[in-house]
């Protein structure tokens, strides 16, 4: 049987923060004695992008990748050349993500999963065998959130803004019964929201003749790369979130609770290649003959029995 | 043919049994003991219910019986979680579910579940989106319940297996997928089991989680003990490991898009809460708040009697919170119900501007525990005050409140609440309104002796009433109060002395005065005679006003017996002691007013019978009085339609009149009888066989009565047989039995009367009897022969006319030895 290996980080989240050492054991399980030129642990830290759809050139469509930019790539070795004992065997490291000595080095950008961005920090152990045995190797991806110092203070009032929806606000054609008949949502939403607290607001259905089906909260992404000369910007849905499931109360305080999923979600980061921005929106969907023949499209396109409203959502870190 | 010589008296001696004084009473000493004896030994189930039996049936029946919890944490949550068992068990038994379910597109995760029927009917089209393609064309499947059921727990088993294994991402996915089958109401009847079932997996997940928790707070990683977590922790207990853990869960269910579920999963994780924060209250009022957006009345009620279920998991749950879920999370029953009355109301009263809260108080107030009502009566009657708006009149809420405490014996605040109740209403101007509240508050104003608040009351009534009448409704309540208040009193008198009793019950009229009426005689007749003059007076005015309303309400036969008998028993009791003069004219008066029913007339020649006989009794210048009572009698009895009856009338007053020495009236009755038989409409004496059966026993006791009635010497001795005699040929429908037994009865008859001593005679009216009359007559004795020849001849007629041989038989035997008693062998 061939020798196993892990790597357990020391913290079951695999959060750390750049100022951090990254602490943990390589385990590996093996049921003879193993020798090796040396133990190595590389940590590699990159923005990856790509450039999907029509906006493209021809030839980016085909490459499809905008080259990758590095936050960090470091190695070190954690044992040096020796044996490895039969039976399991745990080897601790510890080690500084940040280059020592270096201050105005790439920015630690937070993890972040989205559609066209993706923010990762690998952590990959290496034991060299020499060339007649395979080298061992195991990748594990920890996560990587802002330094605590660098953190703004948690907003001491989040910024509300309070909207209305009626049939007047919206920019795309409604149902004659929707624009005839009227209707007006009105509510506070927080354009700032920090990553650790969930979107709370509210939201109050003060008219409505149509019956209402459904009211959401999606949460947006704006993804934006920086391609050859232009600006490449897709949105896409991260989430949403149901507030109302069938025709509410009429001026009932209905809550907007919004937990923030880890990982799809970043502080809103613009930096020169790239952007991350995010949006909340609030979609009411109304009952109509119509929304049943269409039972299943992407929330963001408007329909003739909907109505939304956008509005911008900047995400920090906050303590 | 020659009568046989009888010695009754010796007879009688030859033929009785040996007597002997017994040494004690058969009926009385000897019972008490043996009573007595076995009170011991065998369990009366009717007596003594304080006995351990019944303290060990309460263990078994916990809904409502909160008894001593052997607890090892907080005793209240033990209470709550027992509660909530029964109170599962009893949902799932009080709606009772056809064999198929409906349901909705929603519900297709149950349809998905199962491999049996996607083989079945899925084998064509297996892809979901055909699948939802067809629900929104059929709109509505169904499926068998126990499918559902055993489905529900293939779920639970499969999320316990997943669980056990390590795949929690598995087993919180299945328990996403149970949640949303919440979100279908359409299975109707079926919800109540299928929220039953659903909560089940919700509440499994809840301990999984909390266990998983609070396993990573007390142990690390390696499996080193850490800590031990007191059962009051807080969060800063808790380690980060555990609380990331916690925290990651919470995440996970708030990305589940739908509403509905994801209260529910929140809900189920609730206690984890306590791992974060130590204020997990602020998530049950954020709960509270979401539910709101959920606009399925059903699933909504269901949703927020979770939350009051779950609000009892946490420690310390401040029965302050919200006034409502306040009073929510010790009772449960009642948010059930107050769904089903806002299913009924459904979407339509949503949609109006004020907070539409009556009902619910109304609903909450059923529902609750009395001891509840008891304790929180001031908040009760607070919370009834402030909401007045459309879903309910606020005075429904007052009268609820009344009736709830009235239910239990005695309350802290009772008469606070109720002289506050008193305020409110005696500014209510509506009749209606005012007649509702009051009524509920009536049997509490009695128990606790508030008498000040019954003259308020009643001054209320009666003002209102002049103002404006009654209708329908109204009067019930009236008539409610009315009889609460009869029945409180022990004194007729004392009630007819209220002030407005009497007023308000003139104002009263049709049915609910009827009632009241009845009341009012039958608490009158309960106890013994009735002589003050007044008090006799008004009974007669309540009675006529009965007699009254049965000739204008519309009843069926057996309601009109009841009052009809109320009057009779009324009757009965009145007395004027001596003053018999004024009783007579009291039921002279009385026929007067109740001349249209026939049982009330029978009571009066009972009475005026009894008074007779009272009179003659006392013996005192009765004679005139005795003829009056005889004449009021007959009088009477002429105007009693049915025959039967009326016929035993005139017998007893035939017997009452020779007990007073008036032969001639006697036999006038007995003449009257007579011919009143022979004046018989023939289809009505053959309606039934009773009414045939009692003509004969009356023909029967006729025969027996005139061996002590003399016979009159003007028309003869055998007139009265002879003309009873002829009435056999003139009733035709007369069946041969009757006719037979009939002749018997008259032969029986001439013979006893050839006796030189009859058997009996009218005791002590000094009047000369047949047998000193007529004895040795042979005018007399050859009239009674013939007359006997002619009876046996018809006998024998009516034997042979009888078709049954077996009938006939017997009859035959009757007659043969009814002659060989009367006649000598020659």
């Amino acid at each position: 049987m061939s020798p196993a290996m892990e790597i357990k980080l020391s913290r079951a989240s695999r959060v750390y923060r750049p100022s951090e050492p990254l602490e943990g054991k390589i385990i590996v399980k093996s049921t003879s004695s193993v020798s090796h030129y040396g133990i190595r642990l590389t940590v590699n830290g990159s923005v990856s992008m790509k450039v999907r759809g029509g906006s493209a050139g021809i030839i980016e469509s085909l490459v499809g990748a905008v080259k990758p930019i590095t936050i960090v790539s470091k190695s070190i070795e954690v044992k040096p050349s020796g044996k490895i004992a039969s039976g399991t065997t745990e080897i601790p490291f510890s080690m500084m993500i940040r280059q020592s000595g270096d201050d105005n080095h790439e920015r630690f950008y937070e993890t972040f999963h989205g559609a066209n961005i993706s923010i990762q920090y690998l952590l990959t152990a290496d034991v060299m065998r020499g060339y007649l045995h395979k080298p061992l190797s195991t990748t594990m991806e920890f996560i990587v959130e802002s330094d605590k110092a660098e953190l703004l203070e948690r907003p001491v009032s989040p910024e509300m803004v309070i909207f209305y929806i009626t049939q007047d606000t919206q920019k795309h054609p409604l149902l004659p019964e929707l624009k005839a008949g009227g209707f007006r949502v009105t509510g506070r939403i927080p354009t700032l929201c920090s990553l650790s607290d969930p979107i709370s607001g509210e939201l109050v259905v003060e008219t409505s003749v149509v019956p209402i089906q459904s009211i959401d909260v999606h949460l947006l992404r704006i993804e934006s790369i920086l391609s050859g000369e232009r600006i490449v910007t897709e949105t896409s849905l991260v989430q949403s979130t149901q507030i109302a499931d069938g025709d509410v109360c009429r001026n009932m305080t209905l809550p907007i609770y919004v937990i923030l999923p880890r990982l799809l979600t970043c502080p809103t980061s613009l930096a020169g290649p790239f952007s991350i921005e995010f949006k909340a929106s609030i979609v009411i969907t109304f009952e109509s003959q119509l929304s049943k023949t269409h039972p299943k499209s992407d929330p963001r396109t408007p329909r003739l029995w909907m109505a939304m409203e956008t509005l911008p959502l900047e995400l920090i870190r906050t303590r | 043919m020659e009568f046989r010589a009888r010695d009754y008296k010796a007879e009688s001696e030859a033929h009785a049994l040996p007597r002997k004084r017994a040494d004690g009473d058969p009926l009385s000493a000897p019972a008490v003991d043996i009573v007595e004896d076995k009170g011991e030994e065998f369990f009366d189930p009717l007596r003594e219910p304080n006995s351990n039996v019944v303290g060990s049936l309460d263990t078994e029946d916990d809904i409502g019986h909160p008894s001593v919890v052997v607890s090892t944490e907080v005793p209240g949550q033990e209470n709550a979680k027992r509660e909530w068992t029964s109170f599962k068990r009893f949902l799932m038994q009080r709606f009772p579910v056809s064999k198929m379910v409906s349901i909705s597109a929603m519900s297709d995760g149950i349809l998905r579940s199962g491999k049996g029927y996607e083989k079945l009917s899925m084998s064509t089209d297996p892809d979901e989106l055909d699948d939802s393609q067809k629900f929104s064309e059929e709109g509505i499947r169904s499926i068998a319940r126990q499918e559902y059921i055993s489905r529900l727990k293939e779920f639970k088993e499969k999320f316990a297996d997943a669980w056990q294994s390590g795949d929690r991402v598995t087993s919180l996915k299945l328990a996403i997928k149970v949640a949303k089958l919440l979100t279908d109401t359409s299975v109707g009847q079926f919800y109540p089991t299928l929220f039953v079932l659903a909560t089940d997996i919700m509440e499994m997940l809840g301990d999984m989680v909390w266990e998983r928790v609070k396993q990573k707070a007390e142990y690390a990683e390696d499996g080193t003990f850490l800590c031990s977590l007191p059962a009051s922790f807080r969060a800063d207990d808790v380690g980060l490991d555990a609380k990331e853990t916690c925290n990651n869960w919470f995440c996970k269910i708030g990305s589940v898009k739908e509403l509905l579920p994801r209260i529910y999963l929140e809900l189920a994780l609730l206690p984890c809460w306590r791992f974060l924060v130590d204020q997990p209250i602020d998530s049950i009022q954020r709960l509270v708040m979401m539910a709101r957006g959920v606009a399925d009345p059903l699933a909504c009620s269901y949703c927020r009697l979770y939350i009051a279920r779950c609000a009892q998991k946490l420690p310390s749950v401040d029965t302050g919170m919200i006034h409502l879920v306040s009073i929510a999370s010790s009772g449960l029953r009642k948010l059930l119900e107050s769904a089903v009355v806002e299913f009924g109301l459904g979407n339509t009263e949503a949609h109006g501007s004020n907070p539409s809260i009556s009902i619910i108080v109304h609903n909450l107030i059923k529902e609750l525990p009395v001891d509840m009502v008891n304790s929180k009566t001031i908040d009760i009657i607070n919370l009834i005050e402030c909401c007045n708006d459309y879903t309910l009149d606020q005075c429904l809420n007052y009268r609820l409140l009344g009736f709830r405490l009235s239910e239990s014996k005695y309350s802290l605040h009772i008469v606070t609440v109720v002289d506050r109740v008193i305020r409110v209403v005696s500014q209510k101007d509506m009749l209606d309104e005012y007649l509702k509240v009051v009524d509920a508050y009536v049997d509490l104003i009695f128990q606790n002796h508030m008498d000040d608040h019954l003259v308020k009351i009643l001054d209320g009534i009666s003002k209102r009433i002049c103002n404006k009448g009654m209708v329908g409704d109204e009067l019930a309540c009236l008539q409610s109060i009315l009889v609460k208040l009869l029945s409180h009193f022990k004194n007729l008198e004392d009630i007819f002395s209220l002030n407005h009793f009497l007023e308000i019950l003139d104002m009263m009229y049709g049915r609910s005065r009827m009632i009241v009426n009845m009341h009012i005689l039958d608490k009158a007749t309960r106890g013994g005679l009735i002589c003050d003059p007044t008090t006799i007076q008004l009974l007669f005015e309540v009675s006529q006003a009965l007699n009254d309303s049965i000739d204008q309400v519309n009843v069926r036969d057996e309601d009109l017996q009841q009052p009809a008998r109320m009057i009779s028993r009324f009757i009965d009791k009145v007395s004027y002691g001596a003053d018999r003069e004024r009783h007579l004219a009291f039921l002279v008066e009385c026929r007067r007013a109740f001349g249209s029913t026939n049982e009330l007339k029978e009571t009066l020649v009972h009475s005026s019978n009894s008074l007779a006989v009272k009179a003659l009794i006392e013996r005192k210048n009765h004679l005139d009085f005795l003829k009056s009572c005889i004449a009021f009698s007959e009088v009477t009895i002429s105007s009693v339609t049915a025959l039967v009856r009326q016929l035993k009338l005139y017998l007893e007053t035939a017997e009452v009149a020779l007990l007073g020495g008036l032969v001639s009236h006697s036999d006038g009755l007995v003449q009257s009888a007579i011919s009143c038989m022979q004046s018989v409409d023939l289809v009505d004496v053959s309606r039934g066989p009773t009414d045939a059966d009692e003509t004969l026993n009356f023909l029967q006791k006729i025969c027996g009565f005139l061996i002590i009635l003399p016979g009159n010497p003007e028309k003869g001795a055998v007139y009265t047989p002879k003309s009873l005699f002829a009435l056999l040929n003139s009733q035709s429908w007369m069946t041969p039995r009757m006719r037979a037994r009939i002749c018997c009865a008259m032969i029986s008859l001439s013979a006893t009367l050839s006796q030189k001593n009859l058997p009996y005679h009218a005791s002590k009216s000094g009047i000369p009897s047949n047998d000193i009359l007529f004895y040795g007559n042979s005018a007399y004795f050859g009239e009674l022969v013939s007359f006997s020849e002619e009876v046996v001849r018809k006998l024998v007629d009516a034997i042979k006319q009888e078709p049954s041989p077996v009938a006939r038989g017997s009859m035959a035997l009757e007659a043969c030895n009814c002659i060989a008693l009367s006649f000598k062998v020659s």
